[in-house]
């Protein structure tokens, strides 16, 4: 510190080394953007509300705790005087503390942080001034200092100062006499007595120690928060001796205050005084700590590698049944239920999971929307050669874009705000939150021996002491969390809740390392299956990619895991047969990769599907043509006239052709041939020009010239409506002059007042302007009937009815010339 | 590498070629159900039932778990393991017990589950006034009912009610010339040890000599149920044969005769016949204290009888049967009203031990004739099955393939009347169908056995019970469409063990590319997936 103390944040910021200035940066990187100008700008902004708002929520729970301490203390404030709030008095001799003392080995736990605690918020710009001038800035005091709509962390009330603020200065004296203080000169030394007497440890105990029963429990009820009791006839003066309950005790003695008709408060000093002089009931000057859960390391480590494979596996599941196309976009982006069932179905997980992994496949760029007119998604081109990749550098790739993702499956199928479900792949589903919340969960499982998971709860804990959220985002982070250890089991990050060995350096952002950890741990992929009579083929492990993509399009898979068990049925030898193989290549590929003889019942379901498979041919044709002398078609063939015809011989005497019959009824007759259009039965098309009708339809209805004949009730409000018009325009306006420009009629308030109420007492109508409350505009002639309350009441000539109009909107008035007034 | 892969969808991979198979099969084997049995890999399910037999069998989640993760080749999914400790612990929060001063209660070591099941429809009918917070009083008649409601619920009850001795009766086998199988004495102790349950073991391989042991495990009356009476007579044959029991002491509840004797046989169809909305020979169930009950083919079990079964769970059940698989899926209420599987042997082990005869399946593929591929393209949807089942090109592949095997005991077995009398005709051997006398029956199947007739005619009547131990060949030309267990019990007529220990034959003549041939692929399943691997030839190639 300097040797002069700083008057202001600004000047404490300016004596500050680069250093530090640049910590506070870093752990408030809002105040860079934009780039402030000098220290005293950067000390402003500092000093804003949000950003210190910021600042707080960044901070751990004790931190924090000494942030609110210092809230309530005096501003400045001394270190001792915080140590106190902190860890409370120390009960050396003299009268015993009033209020429960903190455990020893807190107290020491607490005087040992402090000055870290102290640090960290002073490099944060939010505390400042020496050691014996502590100040905490404006803005932090605002946010953690009780006041009668925020309740604190701390459970304190108002200083006896701010909760007498409205009282009156002969209450306030009885209040001091009561107390047993000498009388006052004004109401400020008054409550500083009162406060003094609170505070100093000797004041409060003796005043207790006459108190009748009851008044202790009022106390304790009180004293730790909330401070606020409801009670009848608070705000009703009472003197010591006519106290007959427990609250008018401490009423009359001030150490309760009226806080309102019905609630009185525990006032600061006196609760502070209560409580030993400490601002928390238990503060926390440590991390909770987390109780590891050992299990054996290589388990954990198989474990997490047979979830991680499946994790590949099943992306490259949703990779493939999208690979055709996936589910169409929705309007406003997302997957519809119904697809994300249909997708779950196709994996056979719950659709939360599902969710889950297309989010997954999502965050790692392997689908995406393809943008075209039909909206669906697809695989991305990098998935293709995310495929390529071995299995253990495929799931590096997926739990990087998992880290750092912002996008939470978990929300998918909650509502939002507004009520509108939310979808996978949809929009509002990032959360900020999640990567921090990712990467302190397991960093905190990081810290953990091998081997060791942590119990949900205590890492919960940890994580509110780490950075206490406010309430809505508390929710949120509880939910993540679970998603958290959820998803990091399920991605195989985690084995049986501890952190696998090769997702260590993952957390250390070295993808290459971990993928090399995970590798040794995997299967190695095999290369053949058995193959068995019940027309089942078992992969007793995974499969290399080409054996795999082989065999799924050969025959369906019925069960999945470790091992994957294939059952062929006629309808996936058709499958494999349509994707173009041939019997022999099913064979000799089944011959190939399996270690037993292929069961003949396998042989001969495949060669039984071939013998049928392609007997029926299906084309397509537009027209036909039909002769029963093959020689006219051959030479039909032959012509090149007919070469845009698309003409293909499919048995001696039929054609078939790629024109329409009609197109291709005139180019034959172009030819000079002379063919006969046939009906689908087989007879012969007699043709005749058709003769062409419209669906139903009425007949026009009669237009007339001009718009339509008003009926009577129109009429009457029309010249009702020119008539008023016109009285407005042509009155002659006597005093004051109005404007010749026919604008509204101005004139000063006094005056429209007086001529008002002269109209009510002669019942003359009289001009007036008048701005509604949309602000439009109006001239009106009106008969003032009543002038009160700053409203007149007065029939209106223009609508014809009785109405109230507020004299301030009125913008100037003129009586009418004799021959104009109606009445 | 071991030999299990456990899969995330509950079933189990074992590789049986591998040397730790054995003992893996006897770990997993408490609380996994064999679901299929190929040559190379056989597949475990575990289910809820099966978890919670275990536990009453008295194994514990540990011991699952343990046995998972050691045998596994892959790490067992985490949420498998989680499950199966979840689920095994649920059993056991339910108990039936006796109670000295109300009967039969049900109690409870976990109060909300009471209050849960108590909360159900389906179970206020069957319990009474609750007597403390724990306990409930259960009508003793329901036992049975709320035992199968509560595995419906979720919530299986321990039954430590126990069983009635009934009324002692001295049944003895009589072990001269012959002895129980070592399987058949493990499917003894393992069904007595349970207290009630099923037998599983396939045909031919002495079903019924395991019904005897149990019944002089018992030494009580006994009451045995079964599918006909040609099967009835057997049972009474055997039990004479086998056991100390003289034709004094044994009964025949049929259509025709009325005994009721210490161990009476009686026909499930006896049992269901209705009069006036009344089933009149139910008082056969309490017309002694019987001991034991015993199900014959159990997986034929008839509803009606279910129900009655709910009502006798304070006796001692045992089930035996070939194949556990039922077209309607009711499996689950045998195993919950008789009780669960307490011996299972897979067919080719049983084969392998030489109990059984080795079979070779061959499924014969006929080429329909243009004209008879035209009438069946045009059949009704309903008749189609039947067309393409009786063709005239299959009956004339049948009688190749009798003609082939002159001279070997030859069965052969069909659904549809006509095609069998027509194939009778042909084949001039006689026929016998549901009208054929039981007298009839017996003569001719006696015929058969002593080898006086080489080529018998037969209708789905003897799918079951029937002893026939000297066919060799069986030629299936139609069946109840896709009817798993039919074809396996078809196939069981000719596995009994052969003399001079040859293979057994059996034919399927199906016509190819119809819908016969569909049913042909289900039907075989089950005994595809006990390791019948079927050849598939042409008729042309015979």
């Amino acid at each position: 510190m300097d040797t002069a103390e700083p008057r202001t944040l600004a000047e404490d910021l300016r004596a500050r080394d680069d250093d530090a200035l640049a910590r506070l940066l870093r752990a408030r990187p809002d105040l860079l953007t934009p780039v402030p100008n000098d220290l005293t700008q950067l000390a402003t902004r500092a000093a804003t509300r949000a950003s210190v708002l910021r600042a707080l929520d960044q901070v751990d729970a004790f931190t924090r705790q000494v942030a609110e301490a210092l809230a309530v203390a005096t501003d400045p404030c001394t270190y001792e005087a915080l140590h106190v709030l902190m860890a409370g008095t120390q009960a050396a001799g003299g009268a015993p503390p009033l209020g429960e003392a903190l455990p020893a080995d807190r107290a020491a736990a607490v005087t040992a942080a402090l000055p870290d605690a102290l640090e960290r918020l002073r490099a944060r710009g939010v505390v400042w001034g020496g050691e014996d001038r502590l100040r905490l800035v404006r803005a932090a005091r605002d946010v953690l200092a009780p006041s009668p709509a925020v309740a604190s962390a701390t459970g304190l009330g108002p200083s006896v100062g701010e909760a007498t603020a409205g009282m009156s200065p002969a209450r306030l004296q009885e209040i001091v006499a009561d107390a047993g203080l000498p009388a006052t000169h004004d109401p400020v030394s008054a409550t500083r007595a009162l406060a003094e007497l609170f505070a100093g440890s000797g004041g409060l105990a003796p005043l207790l120690g006459t108190a009748p029963e009851g008044v202790r429990t009022v106390l304790d009820r009180l004293v730790w928060g909330p401070p606020y009791g409801e009670v009848r006839d608070a705000t009703v003066p009472v003197r010591a001796k006519a106290a007959t309950t427990a609250v008018q005790w401490l009423l009359a003695r001030g150490l309760l205050l009226p806080a309102g008709p019905q609630n009185v408060v525990l006032p600061r000093e006196a609760a502070l005084a209560l409580r030993g002089g400490r601002a928390h009931r238990s503060p926390e000057p440590a991390p909770p700590p987390i109780a590891s859960v050992p299990r054996t390391a290589r388990t954990v480590d198989l474990t997490a590698a047979g979830q991680a494979l499946t994790a590949v596996r099943t992306v490259a599941e949703v990779l493939a049944a999208w690979d055709t196309g996936g589910p169409a976009v929705l309007r406003a982006g997302g997957v519809s239920v119904r697809d994300l069932k249909r997708t779950a179905a196709a994996l056979d997980l719950p659709e939360p999971q599902a969710a889950f992994w297309i989010e997954l496949a999502y965050a790692a760029g392997l689908v995406a929307a393809d943008g075209e007119v039909d909206e669906v998604y697809a695989p991305t081109p990098a998935a293709d050669g995310w495929a390529q990749l071995p299995a253990e550098q495929q799931w590096s790739a997926l739990v990087a874009a998992w880290l750092t993702a912002t996008r939470t499956s978990g929300l998918v199928g909650s509502r939002d705000p507004k009520g509108r479900a939310l979808s996978a792949l949809g929009p509002d589903l990032d959360r900020p939150l999640a990567p921090q919340v990712r990467r302190a969960a397991l960093d905190l499982l990081a810290e953990l021996p091998p081997g060791a998971a942590a119990d949900r709860d205590a890492l919960l804990a940890r994580l509110r002491w780490n950075r206490p959220l406010r309430p809505g985002a508390e929710a949120l982070r509880t939910d993540l969390l679970d998603w958290t250890l959820l998803d990091a089991e399920v991605l195989g990050v985690t084995g049986r809740g501890a952190l696998a060995a090769h997702a260590r350096p993952l957390l250390a952002g070295d993808p290459t390392g971990a993928a090399g950890r995970l590798g040794p741990l995997l299967p190695e992929p095999l290369d053949h299956v058995l193959l068995q009579a019940d027309l089942t083929a078992v992969a007793p492990g995974p499969l290399v990619a080409p054996l795999a993509e082989m065999l799924g399009v050969l025959a369906d898979i019925e069960s999945k895991g470790g091992a994957t068990v294939y059952r062929f049925t006629p309808a996936s030898v058709r499958r494999a047969l349509d994707a173009g193989r041939s019997a022999a290549e099913l064979q000799s590929f089944l011959t190939a990769h399996s270690r037993t003889p292929v069961p003949q019942p396998l042989s001969y379901l495949i060669d039984d599907v071939a013998r049928r498979h392609g007997t029926l041919r299906v084309g397509a044709a537009s027209a036909y043509l039909r002769c029963d002398d093959d020689s006219v078609l051959a030479e039909l063939l032959a012509d090149r006239r007919a070469n845009g015809l698309g003409l293909r011989r499919l048995a001696p005497t039929v054609l078939a052709a790629q024109v329409d019959p009609t197109a291709l009824l005139e180019r034959l007759r172009a030819m000079g041939l002379a063919p006969a259009a046939e009906s689908p039965d087989g007879d012969v098309l007699i043709t005749r020009p058709d003769a062409r009708r419209t669906p139903p339809r009425t007949p026009p209805l009669p237009v007339t010239d001009g718009p339509p004949v008003p009926d009577d009730a129109l009429l009457g409000l029309a010249v009702k409506a020119i008539r008023a018009g016109d009285r407005a325009a042509t009155v002659s306006r006597s005093t004051p002059a109005p404007r010749d420009d026919g604008g509204l009629p101005r004139s000063p308030a006094a005056d429209t007042l007086a001529t008002m109420q002269a109209a009510t007492l002669t019942g003359e109508s009289l001009w007036i302007g008048y701005v509604n409350a949309e602000g439009a505009a109006s001239q009106r002639v009106i008969a003032p009937l009543r002038v009160e309350g700053g409203y007149v009441t007065a029939y209106d000539h223009t609508a014809d009815e009785t109405r109230t109009f507020a004299l301030h909107r009125i913008t100037g008035v003129s009586t009418l010339a004799e021959t104009d007034n109606p009445s | 590498m071991s030999c299990l892969i456990v899969q995330s969808d509950k079933t189990l991979l074992l590789e049986v070629d591998h040397e730790q198979a054995d003992a893996c099969r006897r770990a997993i084997a408490p609380f996994a159900e064999l679901e299929r049995a190929p040559e190379h890999i056989h597949t475990y399910r575990v289910t809820p039932l099966g978890l919670w037999n275990a536990r009453a069998a008295g194994h514990d989640a540990e011991q699952v778990v343990d046995a998972l993760v050691e045998y596994s080749r892959y790490p067992v999914p985490h949420a498998l393991l989680v499950d199966v400790a979840e689920t095994m612990d649920r059993y056991g929060r339910l108990r039936l017990s006796k109670d000295p001063a109300h009967g039969l209660v049900l109690t409870t070591t976990d109060r909300p589950v009471l209050e849960e099941i108590l909360r159900s429809k389906r179970v206020q009918p069957l319990v009474g006034a609750r007597i403390d917070e724990d306990t409930v009083v259960v009508h003793p008649s329901e036992r049975g009912q709320i035992k199968q409601v509560l595995l419906k619920l979720g919530w299986p009850a321990e039954d430590l009610a126990g069983y009635v001795d009934g009324e002692a009766h001295p049944i003895e086998l009589d072990e001269t010339g012959w002895a129980l199988r070592p399987y058949q004495k493990q499917a003894v102790e393992g069904f007595w040890h349970g207290g009630s349950g099923v037998v599983v073991l396939p045909c031919g391989a002495g079903k019924t000599l395991v019904g005897a042991g149990a019944m002089a495990q018992a030494k009580a009356t006994t009451l045995i149920l079964v599918t006909n009476t040609v099967s009835a007579r057997q049972w009474k044959h055997e039990l004479m044969k086998r056991t100390s029991l003289t034709e004094e002491e044994i009964g025949e509840y049929s259509g025709t005769r009325k005994e009721i004797r210490p161990v009476t046989i009686a026909t499930y169809q006896v049992l269901t016949t209705k009069r006036k909305g009344v089933y009149p020979h139910l008082e056969l169930f309490d017309s002694r204290d019987w001991g034991l009950i015993l199900y014959d083919e159990v997986h034929l079990l008839p509803a009606p009888v279910f129900k009655f079964t709910a009502d006798l769970q304070a006796r001692r059940r045992l089930g035996l049967t070939a194949t556990l698989v039922r077209e309607d899926g009711r499996e689950s209420d045998v195993f919950s009203l008789i009780g669960p599987k307490r011996y299972d042997a897979p067919w080719k082990e049983i084969e392998a031990q030489g109990y059984i005869a080795p079979a070779d399946c061959v499924e014969v593929r006929v080429n329909l004739t243009e004209s008879e591929r035209l009438a069946y393209a045009t059949a009704e949807t309903e008749e189609k099955y039947r067309y393409c089942a009786t063709t005239a090109s299959k009956r004339k592949v049948t009688e190749a393939l009798v003609a082939k095997h002159a001279g070997q005991q030859t069965l052969v077995i069909g659904q549809y009347i006509d095609q069998l009398d027509e194939l009778g005709e042909h084949l001039n051997a006689p026929v016998i169908k549901g009208e054929t006398t039981n007298a009839q029956r017996e003569k001719l199947f006696e015929a058969f056995r002593q080898g006086e007739l080489s080529v018998l005619v037969v209708s789905k009547v003897a799918n079951f019970s029937i002893d026939l131990p000297e066919a060799t060949v069986a030629i299936q030309v139609s069946g109840t469409f896709g009817s798993r267990q039919e074809e396996a019990q078809r196939l069981g007529r000719v596995l009994r063990p052969k003399a001079d220990g040859h293979e057994a034959r059996f034919y399927s003549v199906v016509a190819r590319d119809t819908i016969d041939q569909d049913f042909a692929a289900h039907r075989q399943r089950f005994l595809a997936e006990q390791g019948y691997a079927y050849r598939i030839v042409d008729a042309d190639d015979l």
